[in-house]
């Protein structure tokens, strides 16, 4: 176990690595750079201002070289600084990750509080009128375009009924406070909430019908254990296993599907700078976004991975090498 | 109206306790709208990336920093050059100017400016001729990062202190403009210098500007920054040693919302007071915002200097034809265009000069829409046969040609099509291409990789010398890194010439007939097709006055003192 | 033939799949609906914008007096086209990948299944907006195919599937191991059958259904993936419509002109949610384990 670990650890390391280098390729193989787009903002830059600009930035040099300079200055903590935000990288990406930490968090638990009821209500009546409209709700939710539905929701509560601000972050001169910044995440996090919880709440009700067919449940209920400790002791805590996994598997997609949301309620979030940086030529910041979302992704893996071990001892890591 | 909605909408919540009480704290500012306002919230759709004054030039921190500093010298709202953080116009005629003739034998100039004598920065220190001093050497050293280089190491030869707030400005010719330096933004030595020679190449990241700032020692125009939240809001202060009039708001902040439909969602809302047209909403979203909303706004469009066109590669075969560029204009209706979309308040361009500019000229050849006589230069052309409503040449080449244009921009892109649609009709197949912003300007355009058309727009400061644009030596090519404007490739001795002239001539009635003469080129020969001008959209509420649209780069804020609310 | 009628248990799949198909059907047809009520999709008149409906425009027009009914029934095609082909196009890749992984194991298997949680691990709407910068023209695709109007709908089909095989690789390879171990592969083995007749005619056919399940799923994720990316403004560049470019673009009118916003944003929905229930049905029809029947 110790040792499967290690060896994802080392993995993931390898992985992060070849994700940098393609990162910065891809972003290197992205037409026009910073200066181009100053020249383009002021149109006195003359031919000599450019190539002074591109070589104080650094941008005379070949790819692979600058990607060696930006891989040794990072190893040693050295970010660099954001062109976009004129602040060092760490600076500008910690709050928005907390912001993005914040949001999806929130969302994460609304969505399992009420999937996962709603999940085992419908699998305990299959194929019963309850059921199909639960089923039906669920797909209404996954099937909105989330700009839509974050759209409806702006002119529903901020403009016709004025409950809600309809952007932002907190209130102007505020200083910042989780309590304060509430009214601003309650439309965020509840579209994120109502897009994801249909497929929680689908996979919560597959898992726990699953359980519900096994032996072990015959076997309890043979025995007399009351029908709802059958369904929330037993089916549902073996139930969770998949629950957890995906939950899991899905940390690294969290970050761009932020995006849109973030985007519509003007939230400084992760996914909307990861979006700005890239279309603002902000080499430094997209880099260690899109790293930061991959290392997100690999962690979920990993945890996916040791939790399904500690969880259910029947699985092996050997398992795959047949 | 909002507002009943927006007290309603308490009400709800107040049963809550807490969470009312929040929510009432956080729009306060909608709900004394009887009375006169203390605070002004605008709407922006970005939000600077540095508040360095020039380091990047960016619409939005132009907006915020005119708010906080002056430029010496600016257009104003009738275009005329005006002293801001000066006393008086540098001018021959009154000797603060004097020709000169440098030791190597160039006709030169030099032009003597004076520091307002109440211009204090934010802590108490005044504004001297060693900030001047010190933003000229950051300005020209290699290191620093200041965009606009070419004004502080090659324009400016010299600058000589005379006293604490009179200095002279050296310039590296004879120009007529020697009276502007709309560009020589000064920076305040006392603060920045050490951050400066600590590490010139470090002092783009380092600069005060960005590391602090609220600091009041960075400003000095009626209201200093006092808050600044990374990409939410920025919050300014009334500045107690500003010299000026005492502005009428006790707060302004400016908040960015990046959709558009989110802004305007904002301002109905309530929590934004005012968008402003430099920085804000599309002419197409104001016209359908004043059609709802009108009696509860005032939607100004002011006409401006933003010249919508679309360039043409005159190194395409197709376009070389003069007479192909003039039926391609001839088949586009543009006052439909005008009227139809942007409600009449965009003018028709016949030429890059606006008719707003004093040197403006109505004596050139225009194209009215008419379509048989497209057809006809079409036909003379040697575009004669028609197959599937396409026209060929003799050679069997078809008149096909690559539209481009900044992709997401959606006003370009219904324009777009709109003229697609009526060049297929004298027989023009259009095919629509469009690129992110950063890749037509970065690359496609730079490089001239066009095939054939691109629409986009200049933006440009009052009598500004197209000599970027049209000369022919700034036409972009590898052996010159690419550098100047001059997109389409046009080449007409005659009009480098006029340009050559015109940056010597300084007597209005002598600049006046190059000028002329030089729409006329522009018009009969048609290096571009011109568009429309295009109108900044600003969405006030009816108790706010004082705001006048300047309709050119330099922001309506520079005058922000003189703002009230009714 | 099971299959098909535990299928048609599942109303709400049945009733999903004929208005999928009539759908598709008005959309293939659109040249036809168009001539038959003589409007022109791309016929711009600046006098007509934002008309009601009427006689000849049934659903009223739009920002530049274009029919909005025959628009939609393209741009219909034009994002079932993409769900389609970026969905057939991830299960043809991931199944290929998947079988070879499966069938050969070992190293190979090894790789791939690393090379696949790397593609997981991509995080796919950040990598789209930079994959849909690049300069087509630089990567050696013919000018006259990089600088067509349709350029922008192959680039978001190839870059889908490109980024969306995964999940089809994963479940092939899953199945293709069990199948491997059964008598008749091993069987067939004996026999001394080809490897690639092994994978095509043993290995494939018992594998089809989750791919088929995974494909249908796929194509409603993949039209609201385009909507997204129309939103962001990287998705199918006008004049070519799509549901998703029509309705990001009607966003901005959504005050003026809320219709224009509404019939995409409808469309979109319900086929998204239909062509998650046909793929649920399908789950139920071709594996009656996993959910048992519906009525």
């Amino acid at each position: 176990m110790l040792r499967f670990a290690a060896v994802r650890l080392l993995q993931a390391i390898v992985v992060l690595l070849i994700m940098s280098f393609l990162i910065y390729g891809l972003i290197g193989l992205m037409p026009g750079d910073p200066i181009d787009l100053m020249i383009n903002a002021d149109p006195n830059v003359t031919a000599a201002d450019a190539a002074r600009l591109r070589a104080l930035y650094g941008l005379d040099q070949p790819i692979w070289e600058r990607y060696l300079n930006w891989l040794t200055a990072a190893l040693q903590g050295d970010f660099g600084y954001s062109r976009l935000f004129s602040r060092p990288v760490p600076e500008v990406l910690a709050p928005r990750l907390l912001n993005t930490l914040l949001l999806l968090g929130m969302s994460l638990v609304l969505s399992l509080m009420v999937a996962i009821p709603l999940g085992v209500f419908a699998a305990r009546r299959p194929n019963t009128a309850t059921d199909t409209a639960i089923n039906l709700a669920c797909f209404a939710g996954i099937s909105v375009p989330p700009f839509w539905l974050a759209l409806l929701f702006i002119i529903l509560f901020a403009v016709v009924l004025g409950v809600l601000p309809a952007g932002g972050m907190a209130p102007v001169g505020g200083d910042g406070g989780l309590w304060e910044r509430l009214p601003y995440l309650v439309m965020p996090v509840a579209t994120l909430t109502l897009v994801s919880i249909g497929g929680y709440t689908r996979f919560v009700r597959a898992a726990v019908m699953e359980q519900l067919r096994q032996d072990y449940i015959r076997t309890a209920r043979a025995k007399g254990v009351p029908e709802r400790s059958v369904v929330w002791r037993h089916a549902l805590r073996n139930a969770m296993i998949p629950v957890v996994t995906i939950v899991a598997l899905g940390f690294g997609s969290l970050f761009s599907g932020a995006l849109v949301t973030e985007s519509m309620f003007a939230y400084l979030g992760m996914g909307k700078l990861i979006y700005d940086s890239i279309l603002g030529n902000d080499y430094n910041i997209a880099l260690v976004g899109l790293l930061l979302a991959t290392l997100m992704t690999l962690a979920g893996n990993l945890l996916a991975d040791l939790g399904y071990a500690a969880l259910d001892p029947r699985i092996t890591f050997t398992e795959t090498r047949t | 109206m909002a507002i009943n909605r927006t007290l309603l909408g308490y009400g709800r919540f107040k049963r809550m306790g807490a969470v009312a009480a929040v929510l009432m704290g956080m729009t306060s500012a909608g709900a004394g709208a009887a009375t006169a306002k203390d605070e002004l919230v605008i709407g922006a759709v970005q939000f600077p990336g540095t508040f360095h004054p020039s380091i990047d030039a960016m619409a939005t921190k132009g907006y915020i920093l005119g708010m906080a500093r002056r430029p010496f010298t600016t257009f104003d709202q009738d275009w005329k050059l005006i002293c801001l953080l000066c006393t008086e116009l540098p001018s021959l005629e009154k000797g603060t100017a004097v020709e000169v003739t440098r030791s190597d034998g160039t006709r030169a100039i030099d032009a003597t400016f004076t520091i307002q004598p109440g211009a204090t920065w934010g802590d108490g220190k005044p504004v001297t001729t060693r900030d001047v001093l010190f933003t000229w050497e950051v300005g020209r050293h290699p290191l620093s990062g200041v965009t606009n280089a070419q004004l502080f190491s090659k324009d400016i030869v010299g600058i000589t202190a005379v006293d604490d707030k009179t200095f002279v400005v050296h310039w590296d010719k004879f120009r007529c403009g020697y009276d502007a330096i709309n560009d020589l933004l000064v920076l305040p030595e006392h603060l920045e210098r050490p951050v400066f020679e600590t590490d010139p190449g470090q002092y783009r990241n380092r600069t005060l500007y960005d590391t602090d700032r609220t600091n009041p020692g960075l400003y000095f125009g009626p209201y200093r920054i006092t808050r600044v939240e990374a990409g939410a809001y920025v919050v300014l202060e009334p500045n107690p040693t500003w010299w000026g009039e005492q502005p009428g708001f006790k707060r302004i902040v400016v908040r960015t919302v990046e959709n558009t439909a989110a802004m305007e969602a904002n301002l109905l809302s309530g929590e934004i007071d005012y968008v402003a047209g430099e920085v804000g909403l599309s002419i197409e979203q104001a016209l359908a915002f004043e059609k709802r909303h009108g009696q509860r706004y005032n939607v100004v469009y002011k006409p401006g200097l933003f010249y919508e066109h679309i360039d043409l590669n005159l190194d395409n075969p197709i376009l070389a034809d003069v007479r192909v560029r003039r039926a391609l204009l001839t088949a586009v209706d543009r006052e439909a265009i005008s009227r139809q979309l942007f409600g009449g308040k965009q003018s028709v361009a016949h030429t890059g000069v606006n008719p707003l500019d004093r040197f403006y000229s109505d004596d050139f050849t225009k194209y009215p829409f008419n379509q048989q006589a497209a057809v006809k230069l079409l036909e003379e052309a040697g575009w004669t046969e028609l197959r599937d409503g396409i026209r060929q040449d003799a050679s069997g080449r078809r008149l096909s040609l690559e539209f481009q244009s900044t992709a997401g921009n959606r006003t370009r892109e219904l324009v777009q099509q709109v003229l697609q649609a009526q060049w297929r009709k004298i027989g023009v197949d259009v095919r629509i291409n469009n690129q992110p912003a950063r890749v037509l300007f970065g690359e496609t355009m730079r490089e001239r990789k066009f095939p054939a058309m691109a629409m986009f727009a200049w933006l440009s400061s009052p009598e500004n010398i197209p000599r970027t644009i049209l000369h022919s030596s700034m036409i972009p090519a590898a052996d010159n890194g690419f550098s100047g404007q001059n997109y389409n490739g046009f080449r007409d001795a005659e009009a480098d010439r006029i340009i050559d002239d015109l940056e010597v001539t300084c007597a209005d009635d002598q600049a006046k007939p190059l000028w002329t003469r030089l729409q006329q080129i522009y018009a009969e020969k048609l290096p571009a097709l011109p568009l429309y001008f295009r109108s900044d959209s600003y969405i006030m509420p009816p108790w706010l006055e004082g705001v006048r649209p300047t309709g050119h780069q330099y922001p309506s804020t520079l005058w922000v003192e003189q703002w009230r609310s009714k | 033939m099971t299959a098909w009628r535990r299928f048609l248990t599942h109303r709400a799949a049945v009733v999903s799949l004929i208005l999928l198909v009539l759908l598709a059907a008005a959309a293939l047809a659109a040249p036809l609906i168009e001539a038959a009520l003589g409007v022109d999709a791309n016929a711009v008149s600046l006098l007509d914008r934002f008309g009601p409906p009427s006689a000849a425009n049934w659903l009223g027009t739009d920002e530049l007096g274009r029919d909005v009914l025959v628009r939609l029934l393209h741009g219909g095609r034009v994002s079932l086209f993409v769900g389609l082909a970026a969905a057939v196009g991830s299960a043809v890749i991931g199944t290929v990948i998947g079988l070879a992984a499966g069938f050969y194991g070992g190293r190979v298997d090894g790789f791939l299944m690393r090379l696949t949680d790397g593609v997981i691990a991509l995080p796919l709407l950040p990598l789209l907006i930079v994959l849909a910068a690049v300069d087509l023209g630089k990567l050696g695709l013919p000018a006259g195919l990089a600088q067509s109007d349709q350029v922008s709908l192959y680039r978001i089909i190839v870059i889908v599937a490109l980024g969306g095989w995964t999940t089809v690789a994963r479940l092939v390879r899953g199945a293709a191991l069990s199948v491997r171990r059964r008598e008749f592969v091993r069987a067939a083995v004996a026999l001394g059958a080809s490897d690639t007749r092994l994978m095509l005619v043993h290995i494939l056919p018992n594998v089809a259904s989750p791919i088929v399940v995974a494909t249908t799923l796929s194509i409603g994720n993949i039209i609201l993936l385009e909507s997204v990316l129309s939103f962001l403004g990287l998705g199918i560049q006008p004049p070519l419509p799509s549901w998703g470019n029509m309705l990001t673009n009607a966003q901005e009118l959504i005050w003026s002109a809320p219709m224009l916003a509404i019939y995409p944003g409808l469309l979109i929905f319900v086929t998204v949610i239909a062509f998650n229930f046909v793929g649920d049905g399908l789950q139920d029809a071709l594996d009656p384990r996993s959910g048992g029947t519906r009525r």
